[in-house]
């Protein structure tokens, strides 16, 4: 921030030269026609000629040096400030993120970042215009007190009109945005449901609708235009009034012989460059209350402070075979109700154990707090002995890997997001990884294999080939914990045993925690352990469970019939 | 995205050659006929305003040179007389300008929008299959915005400007052509300035506007991904990675900033170029005599008038050339021809009626047949199921009969009458499809099951609703019928948009219904319940639907086969069964339960 501090105080040392060039010129042009034309010395006319070209250089060139050194440093504040926001919300905890509104993060990271270029920029402007504004004056003052006081009476009201025409104009050009965005959305509702609007026939429904938003779009650019009329002329008038009090007073003293004529003319074009600053400040003041609030949304998420953070001496994590303990566990979101309500819970190293329970019985949650999205609230997690928030966050996160309910894929080729983990993975490892996933057929029989882009611009991939590739990613992490969150929900269920298979070879010999409904999936697991309200009310093998757990039962079979549906689907 | 970019661009492919032009300016024209008298007095108004401007210099001229020199003082006197005069009436005339050109520019636009999405409802389903769904919304968006934003910002300042710039050139040689010498030797530096500024901006606004696009879905990324970030402890790579995003942004925005920073010292320095060559040059006239030294004052005033208006045009002149690109695109879509036509004079359809497919074929324009030579009579209250691959076919047939297309050749008749002979309206009384899956528009529940026949009372929607046995569902909203849809209606359930789309096809209450059968699986809570309004649905009418369940098939009266594009198999269930063509393969081996068919 210091470079730029210094660009912009460069910046504003040329807008000055410049202001000072532009103040200077006229005076130059007045000499020039005073004594060279009108008094006809030729000599004073060249010199004076030669002046404005030498000082009309400089201003120029000034000119151009103040808007690079204004933008560049403006442009550069606005992308540090973008760099800082993202990475601090790339720190920022689950909790933050599950309460933060992706547009909100959006437009704070664009339109409220623009408020502050937009000010940043124009401060050496700004700079200049109020030097502009206290040089013109005091050189018309000392040109002629009297014509100066009396043209002062009316010029501020210019800056008056400007600073509460853009105090205006501002939520008339949103209120034209927003009746836009309405209009826009009538047009994306008629096209994606053409089926609709084709198969009822409701053509005219729609465009009675569309033309209810044209009416609004329509007034609300009106509205703007009103105020652009009741205003923007005013921004002329008022100088206009100035000049010619000037003209009349002045023109009255030269005929009385009290002021000479080329101070006459230099004063009347002081006004008009004195008219620029004032209207541009008004506009100023507003934009600067604008970029006051942006700055103000831009700090609230720069100063929430990332909930998970490693101790200071965080200890590296120690090899492990990867037990895992939960040990009086308790955890809730935001205070309220526990989640988890005193859970222990021991994985001993190299098993897989699967969970099991309705929805809200904590089952996700749990496997949560082992790599630390969340903390609990009391008790602890244990990996190999050592307690999760005692060891470096990098380290955990490197141990655990998680293959989330919601597969996530960045815009990258399939090769990149599987070796998100380790993007130096070569081919080999990446193969091997996709093949373990039971994803390397049907990679293999895209247009560009595994250099085929994924994600929103990407090839559009079925959600069980996206999960595929989420599980790859998490296999090639080599991870000393799996989880598997639901992993193969999104998987058809007749295709469910493609999986299942690899599946079986990604958790030998790895401490797994599988979060599953299927009875086939669960089988998969050494052990099942059955939770309800956030507490463990059964613990044993599939098989054991079946035969003396009732819950268990009940689980599996409201499990079942959804799933039967969705079989029912596929035929 | 607006506010990050200043200025406009067009892409190379978009612009538009002078035979193109001169189209898209006629046509506008034309458009603007019925507002001519408004477009002439905006064009009076904008004189006026521009004459008013001008007459500033002039009269100050005149005070000095008869005025204050001759010791006159009434010239002076009634100059600044008629300055104040002039003021207000440049007053009343820019603030006039600026409404009436809203005004006929906002109807155009206004007219414009309606035209355009008139003429996209008229568009049958051939185009939108072909186009895509983002490139249409974008001719009324993006594109008309670009319109707007000319109206609302440019066309007025390209007006005024253009007007100050021309009349001060005039008025400069009138008022001394050896004078004007100095603006006519450095004009063309500024005019070859500025050519080399117009293309050099429009490049780097369009390498700006890409950036954007770029750095803008990295965010999006980052905020929507953080989870998988973090769970792999990857943050610090995709912080990497998003400032090498960030940085090319900011290279381009520091090139655009470039290309402006050279230019608008270049036009300054042009302005005090000839400020000294006028002062130089008008001292040695007037030493000579051949001018007066208002003259020169006069000349230094209207210097203002050239320069800072010259660089403004040519900004401008980008907005212009995008918004013509704007404009071709949304008339070469008013020019698509709509391929199902409404008859000039449409033959009233009966109320009940035979669906008759007579020796039907149907291929996409260019493209290879999709159905060829189907025959098919269905009777009325008669269910018809048409199974088949996906691609076969059976989707066409079922929606040629409702004419969302239009035969190749053969015809379809209901009740005799063709259907290219019935009004469309009156034909979506009689034959109704329901899509496979329920759309909800935004509005309210009401308004959504209304759009199927706009006229009808609640009243006749709550009939509806009691029809197919769905009411208590409706009732049991927070806010019953006036409930709100918002975001597509994500808040609903597949099912229950299944129901607003079945109590639609209810208030029609039509002679046949075409259905889409959905492919996902509903809510368990509403799947029984759309089951049973489908049921209620169906009775009594005459019923095509595309099955994607052969236990669908199973239940309807004649099953049809379509493969490749023929209709390769007729019958009821039993009979096909007992032939052992492809539905009795299908259906024994969904019955085997091996598998399921895709059909």
């Amino acid at each position: 921030m210091r470079r730029q501090w210094w660009g912009i105080a460069i910046g504003m040392f040329m807008g000055v030269v410049w202001t000072a060039g532009k103040i200077a010129i006229p005076r130059f042009v007045g000499r020039a026609i005073d004594r060279g034309v009108d008094g006809g010395d030729g000599r004073s006319l060249r010199i004076n000629t030669i002046l404005i070209l030498g000082i009309g250089l400089a201003s120029a060139v000034c000119a151009g040096a103040r808007r690079y050194n204004a933008f560049r440093e403006a442009r550069v504040i606005e992308a540090n400030l973008r760099n800082r926001l993202f990475a601090h919300l790339q720190g920022l905890h689950f909790g933050f993120h599950d309460r933060a509104h992706t547009g909100d993060l959006m437009s704070r990271a664009n339109t409220d970042l623009q408020s502050i270029e937009i000010l940043f920029s124009s401060l050496p402007m700004s700079f200049a215009n109020v030097m502009s504004l206290v040089g013109a004056t005091v050189i018309m003052f000392l040109l002629n007190w009297q014509l100066a006081a009396l043209s002062l009476v009316s010029l501020p009201l210019v800056n008056v009109v400007a600073k509460h025409f853009s105090k205006v104009l501002h939520p008339q050009v949103l209120g034209i945005q927003q009746e836009s965005a309405q209009l826009a959305t009538v047009v994306e509702e008629a096209v994606s449901g053409v089926r609709v609007v084709k198969g009822f026939g409701a053509e005219t429904v729609l465009a009675a609708r569309l033309a209810v938003e044209a009416e609004d779009v329509y007034e609300a650019s009106i509205g703007a235009a009103r105020v652009r009329a009741s205003h923007a002329p005013a921004l002329e008038l008022l100088p206009n009034l100035g000049l010619v009090t000037v003209l009349f007073v002045g023109g009255h003293q030269v005929l009385d012989g009290r002021m000479s004529l080329g101070d006459l003319v230099a004063f009347n074009v002081y006004l008009v460059l004195l008219i620029g600053p004032l209207r541009m400040l008004g506009d100023m003041l507003a934009q600067f209350q604008r970029a006051v609030a942006a700055a103000g949304r831009v700090h609230e998420i720069l100063v929430s402070d990332p909930e998970i953070t490693e101790p200071h001496g965080a200890r590296p994590l120690a090899a492990g075979a990867g037990e895992v303990r939960f040990d009086g566990v308790r955890f809730g979101y935001h205070d309220r109700q526990p989640v988890i309500d005193g859970l222990d819970l021991t994985i001993e190293a190299g098993t897989s154990v699967a969970l099991v329970g309705s929805t809200g019985s904590g089952k996700t949650t749990l496997a949560r707090l082992l790599p630390r999205f969340y903390d609990v609230s009391a008790g602890r997690v244990l990996i190999d002995g050592h307690d999760v928030s005692t060891v470096r966050l990098q380290d955990l996160r490197r141990a655990v890997a998680t293959v989330f309910e919601e597969t996530f894929l960045f815009s990258d080729t399939i090769a990149a997001n599987i070796a998100f983990a380790d993007p130096d993975a070569g081919e080999d490892a990446i193969e091997r990884a996709a093949r373990q996933a039971g994803a390397a057929e049907f990679i293999d029989t895209l247009p560009d294999g595994y250099a085929t882009m994924t994600g929103e611009r990407g090839f559009s991939l079925s959600g069980g080939q996206r999960q595929r590739i989420a599980i790859a990613r998490a296999v090639l992490a080599d991870p000393r914990v799996l989880i598997l969150d639901d992993a193969t929900s999104a998987v058809d269920p007749t295709k469910e045993h493609e999986i299942r298979d690899s599946l079986g070879e990604v958790m030998r010999g790895r401490t797994t925690i599988v979060i599953a409904h299927r009875p086939a999936t669960i089988a998969l697991a050494d052990r099942v352990v059955l939770l309800d309200q956030g507490r463990i009310v059964a613990d044993g093998t599939h098989d054991s469970l079946l035969a003396t757990s009732e819950r268990y039962r009940e689980v599996l079979a409201a499990a079942a019939r959804r799933d039967e549906e969705l079989q029912a689907e596929a035929t | 995205m607006g506010m990050w970019m200043r200025g406009h661009g067009v892409e190379e492919a978009d612009k538009l050659d002078r035979a193109a032009t001169v189209h898209v300016v006629r046509r506008t024209a034309d458009q603007l006929r019925p507002q001519r008298w408004a477009v002439l007095g905006a064009l009076l108004v904008s004189l006026v305003w521009t004459a008013c401007s001008l007459a500033g210099p002039w009269l100050v001229r005149n005070a000095i040179d008869h005025g204050i020199r001759k010791g006159h003082a009434y010239v002076l006197d009634r100059d600044v007389m008629i300055y104040v005069v002039v003021a207000l009436a440049q007053y009343a005339s820019q603030r006039s300008q600026i409404m009436v050109l809203a005004r006929v520019g906002e109807r155009w636009l206004r007219s414009l929008r309606l035209d355009v999405f008139a003429h996209l409802q008229a568009l049958s389903m051939p185009f939108y299959d072909r186009e895509k769904a983002g490139v249409i919304v974008s001719r009324m968006t993006s594109d008309i915005d670009s319109l707007a934003e000319l109206i609302q910002m440019g066309i007025l300042r390209f007006a005024s400007q253009g007007l100050l710039v021309t009349a001060s050139l005039v008025m400069l040689i009138a008022l001394s052509w050896q004078l004007s010498i100095v603006v006519f030797a450095v004009l063309p530096f500024v005019l070859l300035a500025s050519a080399k500024f117009k293309r050099d901006s429009n490049r780097a606004y369009l390498d700006v506007r890409d950036n954007i696009g770029l750095t803008l879905s990295g965010l999006q990324e980052g905020i929507a991904g953080v989870r998988v970030v973090q769970a792999f402890a990857r943050e610090p790579v995709q912080i990497d990675r998003f400032a090498v995003t960030n940085r090319s942004l900011l290279d381009a925005h520091l090139r655009s900033t470039w290309i402006q920073s050279w230019y608008i010292p270049v036009v300054e320095y042009a302005q005090h170029m000839t400020m000294a060559g006028t002062v130089g040059l008008g001292g040695l006239l007037v030493h000579r005599g051949s001018i007066s030294i208002g003259t020169v004052a006069a000349f230094v005033l209207l210097l203002n008038n050239l320069f800072e208006p010259l660089q403004q045009l040519t900004q401008l002149l980008n907005t212009l050339q995008s918004a013509a690109a704007s404009l071709s695109k949304l008339y070469q879509l008013l020019d698509t021809p709509v391929d199902v036509v409404e008859p000039s004079s449409p033959v009233a359809l009966p109320d009940r009626g035979d669906v008759r497919v007579e020796g039907v074929s149907f291929a996409y324009a260019g493209g290879r047949p999709v159905l060829q030579d189907v025959d098919l009579v269905i009777h009325p209250g008669e269910r018809l199921a048409l199974v088949g691959p996906t691609g076969a076919g059976k989707s066409t047939l079922a929606k040629l009969v409702a004419r969302l297309y239009d035969v190749t050749e053969g015809r379809v008749t209901f009740g005799g009458v063709d259907v290219r002979d019935a009004s469309t309206a009156a034909l979506r009384q009689r034959i109704v499809v329901v899509p496979q899956e329920g759309f909800l528009f935004n509005g309210t529940i009401l308004d959504n099951i209304r759009m199927a026949r706009a006229g009808a009372t609640e009243q006749e929607v709550w009939d509806a609703l009691r029809d197919i046995g769905v009411l208590s569902r409706f009732e049991a909203l927070p806010e019953g019928l006036q409930t709100e849809v918002q975001e597509r209606g994500s808040r609903f359930s597949a099912g229950e948009k299944q129901l607003v789309s079945l109590a639609r096809a209810a208030l029609v209450d039509p002679a046949v219904l075409v259905l889409d059968e959905a492919t996902s699986s509903l809510d368990p809570g509403t799947e029984l319940l759309v089951e049973h309004a489908l049921e209620r649905l169906m009775e009594g009418r005459t019923v095509i639907v595309i099955a994607h369940r052969l236990s669908t098939a199973e239940r309807a009266d004649r099953v049809g086969v379509v493969a490749d594009g023929h209709l390769v198999e007729l019958g009821t269930h039993a009979e096909l069964v007992a032939a052992g063509g492809r539905y009795a393969a299908l259906f024994g081996a969904w019955a085997g339960g091996v598998g399921a068919p895709s059909t």
